[in-house]
C-alpha cells in the first residue's frame, strides 16, 4: 500500500509539475473557445452590410407585407411576427434571427422589361438582387431570389420561413382576416415535454441532457486518449530505460501499474477539475440566469453517473493501454494498436445518436449493458431519460466485474511484458504469459 | 581483447568443494547465515534455458563476483535472486530464509542500464527510491544528500537525470542502490561503460561498503575485474555454474601449472607432449601450460638445453585460463 501511494504521489507531482500539463490545460479550453464559440458568435454576427433586395409582386399590399415579413424578422419584439413569447423564446429565436439586415424596395411591376432592368441593376450593383413573387409564382409556391450572393443554408432557410409567412398572411388578407387576427392564426406551437416519474414532474430538459452527454463523451474520450496513451507511453519509458527492473526490485507489478493507473487518473481528474472551474467562471453568468428560468438543469443523477462512469471507463481503457505499453517495444507499434483499443469507444460513440432518439429500445437497454460501451452509453440514457434502477446497477455491476478481470489480465501482460525487450511478442505468446503469470 | 570459446557445458562441474561447511552456521545459534543461497534454480523463455539449476553460495561480508560471457545468464541469475523474477523451480534464499518481499528492503539492486527517470530531478529520484525501500522522506532526503557529496554529485541534485554525463547517471544510480543502507547490494556490470575514474570513484566506495560489512555482488563479463575485487566467484556458462566458490581455493586447486619463459633461440622444447600441455607465444614470451604431472624442473631443462633462458617463471593460472579449462574439462 505504501508504495502504490508512493508510486501514485510520484506519477502525480512529476506530471503536474512539467509545463506540458500547464500549456494543455490552458490550451484546450482556448482551443475549444476557438473551435465552438468563435464560428458560433461569428455565425450570428450581422453581416454589417445591407442586403438590398426589390420585392416584385403584383400588388403593393403583398409587397409590403413581404417588405415588413423580411424587415420585422430583424427586430424582435416590434413588427409583424413579434409575440409576447418572443423574449423568452430566446433559444428558438437566436436561430429565427437573418445574418444581416435587409432594406427592402416594393415594385408591383412584373413586366419582362422590369425583369431586365432589375437584372441590370443587380449587375451594376445598384441593388444586391431580387425576388420574384409575380401570381404565378405565389400560386406554384415557387419563388426566385436572384442575386450576386445566393446566401447561405442558414439564410435561406430564414427566407423561406419569412415568405412561406407572409405568402399566408396575403391569403389571409385576401379571406379578410388580417392585423392581429391573422397573428393570433399563426402563432407558433411551442412543445413543452415533461418527465412523469414516481408521480413527480420535472422539465424534461432536451437541450441541457443533450450537451451534458455531449460534454462528458468528449471528456472521456479524450481523457481515455490523453491519459490512456499517457499511461502507455510512461510504462514503455520506464520499460526502456530499465527504470523497471529498479522499481520491481522494491515494488510488485501489481503496485506498480495500480500507481500508475490512479497516479495519471488523478492528474486527469485535475485537469478536467481545473476546466470545470474555468468552465464555471466563465459561463456563471449564463448559468444564474438559466438557473433562475430553470432552462439548463443538469439532475444530480446525471452528474453523479457521469463522475462513476467517468472513472470507470477510464480505468478500463488505461488498464488495457498499460498492458499494451508492456508488450510493444516502440511507440510506433503502439499506434497501430491503439485504434483497436479505441475501437469499442468509437462504435459507442457512433451509438450515441440511436440510443439517445430510443433510450428505452431493447437496442439501447443491450448495449448499454456492453462493459465497453457502457461508459457512454448507459450515461446517455441516464442523461437523456433515467432508466430502471436494475439496467444501472446491472450495467454497473458488468463494468466493475470487466474492470477487475481487465486488471488481473493486464497486470500479468504488465507483468512479464515488462521486462521483455527485443522483440514484440505474438498474440499466442501472450495468450501463453497470461497462463503462466498465474502466480 | 578476451574470446568466450563456446565449449559446452556438462552438468556436474562445479569445483566448489570443502566452503560452505566451513562458512555456514546456523540462525539458532546467532551466527551469521549466508547472505544468499540458490539452490538449483531454473528459468526458461520457451525453449531457451536462461538459468539451470544453478546453485551458490554467497556468505556475509564477501565480495561475490559471478561471471560470464554475454548471454550466460547473468543478469536472469540476479533478477531471480531478487525477487524480480520467480524461478520455473528451485529455491532461493536470502538471510538465512526463503526469499519474501520484505528482503527487498535490505537489498540494493543497481541494473545494468541506466535505470532511472530521466525527467526526474537527481535528488527527488534518489528520495523516492529511498522511500520505496521503506525510508521516511526526510531519511532518504539526508543519506541521498550525503552520498551525492561523497560521489561529487552535489551540484547536480537539482538537476534533471537527462543532464546528467553517463558517468554521473552512473553513480546517481549507485546512490540509488545504496541510500537505504541495505546489507546486501547486487550490481548487474557496474563498470561497464564506465571512464577509467569514475570507474576507481565506483570502485573505492564499493570497498567502503565492504568494510561497512555489507555483502556485495556484482556481475561482469570481465574476468580482470573479478580477478581483482571478488573474495569468491561462480563462473556461468549457458545458464550453468561451471566453477563457484572462495577464489583463493579455487586457484589454489589448480595449482601452479602455468610458466611464463622468456628465451632465444630454438623452440623445439615446446613440442614435447610429455612436458607441455599448451603454449601461447606473445613475441616476448611464451606461456606454457604444463602437462599433467609434468615437472617444471624437466621443462627448464629441456629448455636450457636448446635454448637461452631469460626468464623462468611459474605463475598461477589466471581465471580467465581457470575457466577455460573448466569448460573444456567439462566438455570431455
Amino acid at each position: 500500500m505504501r508504495n502504490t501511494w508512493l508510486i501514485i504521489q510520484r506519477e502525480y507531482l512529476e506530471r503536474v509539475r512539467q509545463r506540458s500539463f500547464l500549456v494543455l490545460t490552458l490550451l484546450l479550453p482556448a482551443i475549444i473557445v476557438g473551435a465552438f464559440v468563435i464560428p458560433s458568435k461569428l455565425s450570428k454576427m450581422k453581416n454589417s452590410k445591407t442586403q438590398r433586395l426589390v420585392v416584385v409582386t403584383s400588388t403593393p399590399q403583398f409587397g409590403e407585407i413581404v417588405r415588413q415579413q423580411l424587415v420585422a424578422g430583424t427586430k424582435p419584439g416590434e413588427g409583424v411576427s413579434a409575440d409576447a413569447d418572443a423574449d423568452k423564446d430566446k433559444d428558438v429565436d437566436d436561430d429565427d434571427k437573418p445574418s444581416r439586415d435587409y432594406a427592402i424596395e416594393v415594385d408591383s411591376n412584373s413586366s419582362e422589361l422590369e425583369r431586365t432592368a432589375l437584372r441590370n441593376r443587380v449587375t451594376s450593383g445598384d441593388i444586391d438582387g431580387y425576388l420574384w413573387l409575380s401570381d404565378d409564382a405565389v400560386a406554384a409556391r415557387k419563388v426566385t431570389y436572384y442575386g450576386r450572393e445566393t446566401g447561405g443554408f442558414i439564410e435561406k432557410a430564414w427566407l423561406r420561413g419569412q415568405l412561406d409567412r407572409a405568402i399566408l398572411l396575403e391569403e389571409l388578407a385576401q379571406r379578410g382576416v388580417g392585423g392581429a387576427q391573422a397573428d393570433e392564426l399563426l402563432k407558433p406551437v411551442k412543445l413543452e415535454t415533461m418527465h412523469l416519474e414516481a408521480g413527480r414532474e420535472t422539465k424534461a430538459n432536451d437541450r441541457g441532457a443533450f450537451f451534458a452527454v455531449l460534454i462528458m463523451v468528449m471528456l472521456l474520450y479524450m481523457a481515455v486518449i490523453f491519459y490512456g496513451v499517457s499511461v502507455m507511453r510512461a510504462v514503455l519509458e520506464e520499460k526502456n530505460s530499465r527504470v523497471m527492473e529498479v522499481m520491481l526490485s522494491s515494488a510488485t507489478s501489481t503496485e506498480l501499474m495500480a500507481g500508475k493507473l490512479i497516479g495519471v487518473g488523478a492528474v486527469g481528474l485535475t485537469q478536467i477539475g481545473i476546466w470545470i472551474v474555468m468552465a464555471g467562471v466563465y459561463a456563471l453568468p449564463a448559468l444564474a440566469a438559466s438557473a433562475s428560468t430553470g432552462e439548463i438543469r443538469i439532475a444530480p443523477l446525471t452528474l453523479a453517473a457521469f463522475a462513476l462512469f467517468f472513472l470507470f471507463g477510464y480505468f478500463l481503457y488505461s488498464s488495457i493501454y498499460a498492458a499494451v505499453g508492456a508488450v510493444i517495444t516502440s511507440e510506433q507499434e503502439g499506434q497501430q494498436l491503439q485504434f483497436i483499443i479505441l475501437l469499442p469507444l468509437i462504435v459507442a460513440v457512433f451509438m450515441m445518436g440511436p440510443v439517445m432518439r430510443a433510450p428505452d429500445s431493447p437496442v439501447a437497454v443491450w448495449t448499454s449493458m456492453v462493459p465497453f460501451f457502457s461508459p457512454v452509453l448507459m450515461y446517455v440514457r441516464i442523461a437523456v431519460q433515467p432508466p430502471p434502477v436494475w439496467q444501472i446497477a446491472l450495467s454497473l455491476v458488468l463494468l466493475v466485474v470487466t474492470i477487475a478481470g481487465i486488471l488481473i489480465l493486464c497486470a500479468r501482460i504488465y507483468r512479464i511484458g515488462i521486462l521483455m525487450y527485443g522483440k514484440r511478442p505474438t498474440l499466442p505468446e501472450i495468450l501463453k504469459w497470461l497462463k503462466y503469470a498465474k502466480g | 581483447m578476451f574470446y568466450w570459446i563456446d565449449f559446452g557445458v556438462a552438468r556436474d562441474c562445479r569445483i566448489a568443494a570443502g566452503r560452505a561447511d566451513a562458512h555456514h552456521r546456523s540462525p539458532i545459534l546467532g551466527l551469521p547465515v549466508n547472505t544468499v543461497e540458490l539452490n538449483k534454480i531454473r528459468k526458461s523463455y520457451d525453449e531457451f534455458v536462461a538459468v539451470d539449476d544453478l546453485s551458490l553460495v554467497i556468505r556475509p561480508g564477501e565480495v561475490y563476483g559471478l561471471l560470464g560471457p554475454n548471454g550466460a545468464g547473468k543478469t536472469s541469475t540476479l533478477r531471480m535472486m531478487i525477487g524480480i523474477t520467480v524461478p520455473d523451480s528451485g529455491m532461493v534464499s536470502m538471510f538465512g530464509e526463503p526469499l519474501r518481499r520484505a528482503h527487498t528492503q535490505r537489498l540494493g539492486y543497481l541494473p545494468e542500464e541506466r535505470g532511472l527517470y530521466k525527467k526526474m530531478k537527481v535528488l527527488d529520484q534518489l528520495v523516492f527510491l529511498g522511500e520505496l525501500k521503506g525510508l521516511s522522506g526526510h531519511d532518504a532526503a539526508r543519506r541521498a544528500g550525503q552520498w551525492c557529496e561523497r560521489l561529487g554529485l552535489k551540484e547536480w541534485t537539482g538537476k534533471k537525470v537527462e543532464e546528467l554525463s553517463k558517468g554521473m547517471q552512473q553513480k546517481a544510480q549507485f546512490i540509488g542502490a545504496v541510500v537505504h543502507d541495505p546489507q546486501f547490494v547486487v550490481m548487474d556490470e557496474p563498470f561497464s561503460g564506465l571512464d577509467p575514474a569514475s570507474a576507481m570513484v565506483l570502485k573505492d566506495a564499493f570497498l567502503e561498503l565492504k568494510n561497512a560489512g555489507k555483502t556485495l555482488l556484482f556481475s561482469t563479463h570481465r574476468m580482470d575485474t573479478a580477478e581483482r575485487l571478488c573474495d569468491s566467484i561462480c563462473l556461468i556458462n549457458h545458464g550453468r555454474a561451471v566453477l563457484e566458490g572462495d577464489l583463493g581455493k579455487i586457484r589454489a586447486g589448480y595449482g601452479k601449472r602455468n610458466v611464463q619463459i622468456k628465451y632465444e633461440g630454438d623452440a623445439r622444447f615446446l613440442d614435447d607432449p610429455k612436458l607441455v600441455q599448451s603454449f601461447n607465444d606473445y613475441g616476448n614470451y611464451v606461456e606454457v601450460r604444463l602437462a599433467a604431472g609434468a615437472d617444471p624442473q624437466e621443462l627448464l631443462r629441456a629448455a636450457t638445453a636448446c635454448a637461452r633462458v631469460n626468464k623462468f617463471e611459474l605463475m598461477e593460472p589466471s581465471l580467465e585460463e581457470i575457466f577455460l579449462e573448466a569448460v573444456g574439462k567439462a566438455n570431455a
